[in-house]
């Protein structure tokens, strides 16, 4: 694995993290990815902590995989007893997270042309179908079109910077 | 000038051989749809022509269109752009009549690894078309201009709406400038025209027979036949090499490239997917995104 790969995968799981994802799957031909976090409810009990991922680390979340099913922490936190001691942690938890993809090899715009206002920025509610970015590659532009709708919560690249086949481009928060 | 009997005696003959499908009534400049529908039998693009006098640019039109569900093989053709735009908001000089300025829309059964073909291929339409319209050999600058020496006679944008892996719709833009007796001088690459390119051979173009028309409909058929064959996959592999063989930019030339990927070096070839490779002092670089001018001295 490159170190600009290295690089990304921290990038994408400090941001997967923070936003409590509990899966990840990423297909880049070559490069295969898959994440599963213990669920946020559960919460860090061996956090990996703010001073970065080494690759340790990273062998470690790839691995773990803990196989603590998201949709199974639902329905269990209801019947607690009613307790006052579980909060604010359930909508946290349904956080639901969408990530357009990349669908070709080239470089990313955020607007239509150089100069003219991005197409999305973070916070903007955006519907399914809406245009969020150009992928050009040999003068083939392409208007990407997201395929689920809900708010854009990060860009996950930088306008100008080349991209690869399934590499993340934006988060949606669906719910 | 280049006095070249023999060439001037082959291009006279094919502009001759053609002259039939350029229109009779009309003037020379004028499209006729009965003829271009005619023409184009048997290809998703008879009665599929949309004619406009003037429009901004016939890419933003075709785009609009396919997201009013426009179908699949309708084709936008202005006999004068006012915006027309090329890659990275360049702009392309056209006045009425003087060029073929054309917007072909489809909608194919093809996934985003075959969308990656289309502008290849389409340089490869184009360079055909205007060898069976005039006889004149271009050279293709990866990844699809269209030039004579020097001179930029033609130039090539896809646009496409994808959602996901599925393609909604494909745009490609084709511009070639027939009829120009002049450019302006600061372009970025030197324009040309076939109406100068022709008479450096010395052929008379006074009644206009190298024809908007006939380029147009040489073009349609030609992209016809090349998307047929992006259905194999073998004859999709073929399409690097077929490029290789006409062009003298892919292998061996002393390039600047601009835009994202700047760099400068030698080309070295084109890969399995049609990217340009580019031996620089810092290795190889594969350019996936960029248009080409020769390096400076």
């Amino acid at each position: 694995m490159k170190s600009d790969d290295l690089d990304q995968l921290r990038e994408l799981v400090a941001f997967l993290k923070e936003n409590d994802v509990a899966e990840f799957d990423l297909d880049r031909g070559e490069l295969k990815v898959r994440l599963k976090f213990a669920s946020a409810v559960v919460q860090p009990a061996a956090p990996v902590g703010n001073a970065g991922l080494d690759l340790a680390a990273m062998a470690r979340l790839l691995q773990a995989a803990p196989a603590v099913p998201a949709a199974a922490s639902a329905p269990i936190a209801a019947p607690v007893a009613g307790a006052a001691s579980t909060p604010a942690t359930a909508p946290v938890a349904e956080e639901n997270l969408h990530i357009v993809k990349s669908p070709m090899v080239g470089t990313f715009y955020e607007s239509p042309s150089p100069g003219s206002a991005a197409f999305v920025s973070t916070g903007d509610r955006i519907e399914k179908g809406q245009i969020v970015c150009i992928v050009e590659a040999m003068k083939l532009m392409n208007e990407i079109e997201a395929d689920a709708a809900g708010e854009i919560v990060k860009r996950l690249v930088t306008n100008g910077q080349p991209v690869e086949y399934g590499q993340p481009l934006f988060a949606i928060r669906t719910a | 000038m280049v006095q070249d009997n023999s060439r001037q005696h082959c291009l006279t003959a094919y502009l001759k051989e053609n002259a039939h499908l350029a229109p009779a009534i009309q003037g020379p400049r004028d499209l006729d749809p009965r003829a271009i529908d005619a023409a184009l039998t048997g290809t998703p693009f008879a009665g599929q022509m949309h004619h406009f006098p003037t429009i901004g640019s016939t890419n933003t039109h075709a785009l609009e269109q396919a997201r009013n569900g426009a179908p699949h093989g309708s084709f936008y053709v202005a006999d004068e752009q006012t915006a027309g735009r090329g890659r990275g908001g360049h702009h392309w000089h056209s006045n009425a009549g003087d060029g073929l300025y054309v917007s072909v829309l489809l909608r194919p059964q093809i996934n985003t690894s075959g969308l990656i073909w289309i502008p290849l291929i389409t340089g490869l339409a184009a360079h055909r078309a205007i060898e069976k319209t005039t006889g004149l050999i271009a050279d293709l600058r990866w990844p699809n201009d269209l030039l004579m020496g020097p001179r930029k006679t033609g130039g090539i944008l896809v646009e496409s709406q994808l959602e996901s892996d599925r393609v909604n719709a494909v745009i490609i833009g084709i511009g070639i400038n027939l009829h120009q007796q002049s450019f302006p001088p600061d372009l970025a690459t030197p324009a040309t025209s076939f109406d100068l390119e022709l008479k450096k051979h010395a052929v008379d173009t006074t009644d206009n027979i190298a024809s908007r028309q006939l380029l147009l409909i040489h073009l349609l058929i030609a992209l016809h036949e090349e998307l047929l064959a992006l259905n194999s996959a073998t004859t999709a592999a073929n399409i690097p090499a077929r490029i290789s063989a006409i062009s003298t930019w892919v292998k061996g030339r002393s390039v600047h490239v601009h835009g994202p990927q700047e760099c400068t070096g030698i080309t070295a070839g084109l890969d399995d997917h049609g990217f340009l490779q580019v031996r620089t002092e810092s290795g190889l670089v594969r350019i996936t995104t960029g248009g080409l001018r020769d390096a400076a001295g």
